[in-house]
């Protein structure tokens, strides 16, 4: 395989990891985050420091950054998710969250400000990215479908309903959050022992735009959906070699067309599966060639 | 390789006692900010009362109305006078514009907030980005000779420029205020944002209403976005400022339009004061766990109306 | 045994008194039925009841424990459940995952064996699943278990908010008007399905209704709210020739169509 295709392909998976997480937050809590790349730059950071500087293992670093994604989910969550509270607050909360996280960032002198950490060891090869994109979609969908999971629907359609089930609303936003928190944690983590170079000032609203584009793009709900769409998103304009800043332009203009034409995405509320795509094939091919006679 | 021997750099607290920075100035400045993230903040209280929904895409109508502002001032040597106007009108259209293409079809279909917000988010990236990819990322300044004048009251100096912002301001939410207590369809409004609904089984046009409030939010805007790019310069995503304005409306209570001017003005305040007196670096880490720690113990804001949703 | 006590229940919202003063009280296995005029504040005693709104003043005791100022889900833990007035399911769901969601109050398992989906949690998901389909047995919805929510007609989205209030295994049920928009027939058939699960379940029933029929055929005891007060307590016969309520509530016309 050559160098480019596979280098095309591990910022995939890195980003289905954090999309998948993202996807299991926003797409099945219906609640809306506009600073996740704070979650992936703090796994990132924790991953790359603990490698760069005191030499930890790098799996062990991975896990650590994704803990520690997940440890501030949980500060940021706690305040902001609280029962009943309307989900513009914790719209609201994660802009300054991330802007904070940024400024921080470039001030903690552990992260070397603005310059960054260069020369992070290059341990996140394509197979290891893949075998942990695996898994992470594997426990994402498992996830949807225990118990947990339609909780979390249960939220989304309607809470007042879901509370009346004996559903504990905070609990389950908190949950979510802290689950995407950690699989964008991870993610941060393996993306900067790809690029094995990372700056405060990659971690901006670009990549929760990104990120949140692929959620609603491949529809509220559905894990493959989003997968798919994060492929399409990164792979694309990767290959056509778009300018960042018209993919940009791109993004915004389709979220508005979504939510005018197809609010569900690509596959709201349901999974792509190869009997239902058979069925579907079929039925419109049998359509068709009645259609013919 | 070794890592630093302190976390942290460059928060040092600045010296609390001393004459310098003045107590006055930084009071006057803080009020121009203030008065400045209250006008945001009213424009997008505005739009929450009334459709209930978080509007994320003013920011980048304010960056435009600065930019507006900016090309007429300087490149088209136009007095300020019609600048601002230009400013307000055209932010004014745009607004409109933004509700007519992103969220009327949205609102047809009676969709959820939700699908608002990722819409609004959507027209904020575009707007944004697609001015950096025409304009450019470069920052624009309004010539010093305007924007550094002072002059000397009580033995204080006072930026022309925080003058001017803090008299606009109070003069833009006083004229809207009166506006919405004494006009027949500033009541209607006020009454929409009760109950949209029955507003339009009352014979209220709601297309039209909702329309004005957007030119409404749009016009304030126009001003605030001029005074914005006056202090910080006009460049792509000055509209991140607007998520003081956001922070504002939380302060003083989603929804609210006393409680958005109360917010901004004491968050325009609280954060000048950090800056001159501890560090500008900390100043939007402030602003942020301000925001936390009011959530925690005041989730409805100084006159919180919006706290949970319709059962 | 007193199921459920209300004492002084009031609800403001801002100016407006909602229920002002309500005293009420439940025995074991009784169907009491609360009925009052649009606007009486009958809801508003539901949301009271199962905290979904924080009650201004009183208080309410459930099965002897006071439970004012409890969060829904720990109320729904102790045993109370109910329906919407304006039916509220899970509408992008299937008809079987609606009624899962309630099972799984009962039927639980910890997280960290659901990530890997063990063997455990997939034994638990057959049973929860069989559970659910009992319970929509019970409400005859077991052939429609695959389709959505939203796909049912009225007056089965109805019976499904039943059975889902049914699976969480409830001592107390609140129903705010499961006949609405049904027709004399559907209706007596409702009544009859709410005295046998009245009956099958063991249940203690609160019950908001505006079908007369209904309320008259069920219920033993029936308390009348106007304006947020209560107007009159009694059983069927004492509220039915009860000249207060028949002047704010029933009016002349019911005892026309009585006669």
């Amino acid at each position: 395989m050559g160098y480019y295709i596979s280098g095309i392909l591990t910022i995939c998976l890195i980003y289905v990891i954090s999309n998948v997480g993202l996807s299991v937050f926003t797409g099945f809590t219906g609640l809306f985050s506009l600073g996740h790349a704070a979650f992936f730059a703090v796994g990132a950071y924790t991953a790359a420091i603990l490698t760069y500087f005191y030499n930890v293992n790098f799996y062990l670093a991975l896990l650590a950054g994704g803990l520690m994604s997940g440890l501030v989910a949980l500060v940021i969550g706690y305040p902001t998710l609280r029962a009943k509270l309307r989900s513009d607050y914790f719209a609201i909360a994660t802009l300054g969250f991330g802007e904070a996280i940024r400024v921080l960032l470039e001030n903690l002198s552990i992260t070397q400000g603005a310059r960054g950490l260069p020369g992070i060891a290059n341990y996140a090869t394509l197979p290891v990215v893949a075998a942990i994109t695996v898994i992470t979609v594997w426990i994402a969908v498992n996830f949807t479908h225990s118990r947990q999971g339609r909780e979390a629907i249960a939220v989304r359609e309607d809470f007042v309903a879901a509370e009346m089930m004996g559903i504990n609303i905070f609990a389950v936003r908190l949950r979510s959050l802290i689950f995407s928190a950690v699989c964008g944690g991870i993610a941060g983590g393996l993306f900067a022992h790809y690029i094995s170079f990372i700056q405060p000032s990659m971690f901006t609203s670009y990549l929760s735009t990104q990120m949140t584009a692929s959620v609603v793009a491949g529809g509220m709900g559905s894990i493959t959906g989003t997968v798919l769409a994060t492929i399409i998103f990164i792979a694309i304009p990767e290959i056509l070699r778009v300018a960042s800043i018209w993919r940009l332009v791109a993004y915004g203009l389709l979220l508005v067309l979504i939510m005018t034409f197809r609010p569900q995405g690509l596959f709201g509320y349901r999974e792509l599966s190869l009997g239902r795509s058979w069925k579907y094939l079929r039925e419109n091919t049998l359509m068709r060639a009645k259609g013919r006679k | 390789m070794n890592p630093p021997a302190t976390f942290f750099s460059g928060f040092e607290l600045k010296s609390l006692l001393g004459g310098e920075p003045l107590f006055i100035q930084t009071l006057i400045t803080g009020l121009s900010i203030g008065g400045i993230y209250a006008l945001m903040a009213v424009g997008y209280s505005l739009v929450f009362s009334i459709l209930n929904f978080s509007n994320f895409a003013y920011g980048s109508i304010i960056m435009l109305g600065a930019y507006i502002a900016y090309f007429s001032f300087v490149k088209l040597g136009m007095p300020m006078g019609v600048a601002l106007v230009l400013s307000i009108l055209g932010s004014a259209a745009l607004c409109l514009l933004n509700e007519r293409l992103a969220y009327s079809p949205l609102r047809k279909r009676k969709a959820s907030a939700l699908y608002f917000m990722i819409s609004a988010m959507g027209t904020s990236i575009f707007l944004e980005n697609l001015v950096y990819a025409t304009i450019g990322a470069r920052f624009y300044a309004f010539p010093q000779e305007f924007t550094g004048t002072n002059f000397e009251f009580m033995g204080t100096s006072i930026g022309m420029l925080d003058l001017f912002a803090i008299i606009f301001a109070f003069v833009a939410i006083y004229g809207l205020h009166y506006f919405l207590q004494n006009s027949r369809t500033g009541i209607a409004i006020r009454a929409a944002s009760y109950d949209i609904q029955v507003c339009e089984l009352n014979g209220v046009n709601n297309t039209r209403l909702i329309g004005l409030v957007f030119v409404l939010a749009g016009g304030l805007a126009g001003i605030s976005g001029m005074f914005l790019g006056m202090r910080y310069m006009v460049y792509p995503t000055m509209g991140w400022i607007t998520s003081k304005a956001y922070i504002a409306a939380v302060i003083g209570g989603l929804g609210s339009l006393p409680g958005a001017v109360v917010g901004g003005v004491i968050l325009g305040v609280l954060e000048t004061f950090v800056s001159a007196y501890v560090s500008s670096v900390v100043r939007d880490v402030f602003s942020f766990s301000l925001l936390v720690v009011l959530l925690m113990f005041m989730p409805t804001g100084l006159f919180g109306k919006y706290l949970e949703e319709k059962v | 045994m007193k199921v459920l006590e209300l004492n002084g229940v009031t609800k403001k919202f801002g100016g407006i008194t909602a229920c002002k003063d309500i005293s009420l009280s439940i025995n074991q296995g009784q169907i009491m039925g609360l009925i009052g005029p649009n606007g009486a504040g009958k809801t508003t005693a539901f949301n009271l009841i199962t905290g979904v709104y924080d009650v201004t003043e009183g208080t309410i005791h459930y099965e002897g424990k006071p439970i004012t100022g409890k969060r829904p889900d720990q109320i729904v833990y102790g045993g109370i459940s109910r329906t919407f007035q304006n039916i509220r399911l899970f509408r992008n769901l299937s008809v079987l995952d609606n009624v899962c969601i309630a099972v799984d109050r009962h039927e639980t398992y910890p997280l960290a064996p659901a990530l890997f989906r063990l063997p455990s949690v997939i034994r638990k998901e057959k049973a929860i699943r069989e559970h659910a389909m009992e319970y929509l047995a019970v409400v005859g919805l077991e052939e429609k278990a695959s389709l959505r929510a939203d796909s049912l007609p009225y007056g089965l989205q109805r019976k499904l908010e039943i059975a889902r209030a049914l699976a969480l295994k409830p001592k107390l049920l609140l129903l705010d008007e499961p006949a609405a928009g049904m027709n004399p027939e559907e209706s007596l058939e409702l009544s009859k399905l709410i005295r046998q699960l009245h009956e099958k379940f063991s249940l203690t029933t609160l019950l908001i209704e505006h079908h007369m029929d209904v309320i008259m055929t069920l219920c033993d005891r029936i308390f009348v709210m106007n304006f947020g007060e209560k107007l009159a307590e009694g059983t069927a016969e004492e509220i039915q020739t009860n000249p207060e309520v028949l002047k704010a509530y029933l009016g002349e016309g019911y005892k026309r169509a009585g006669n």
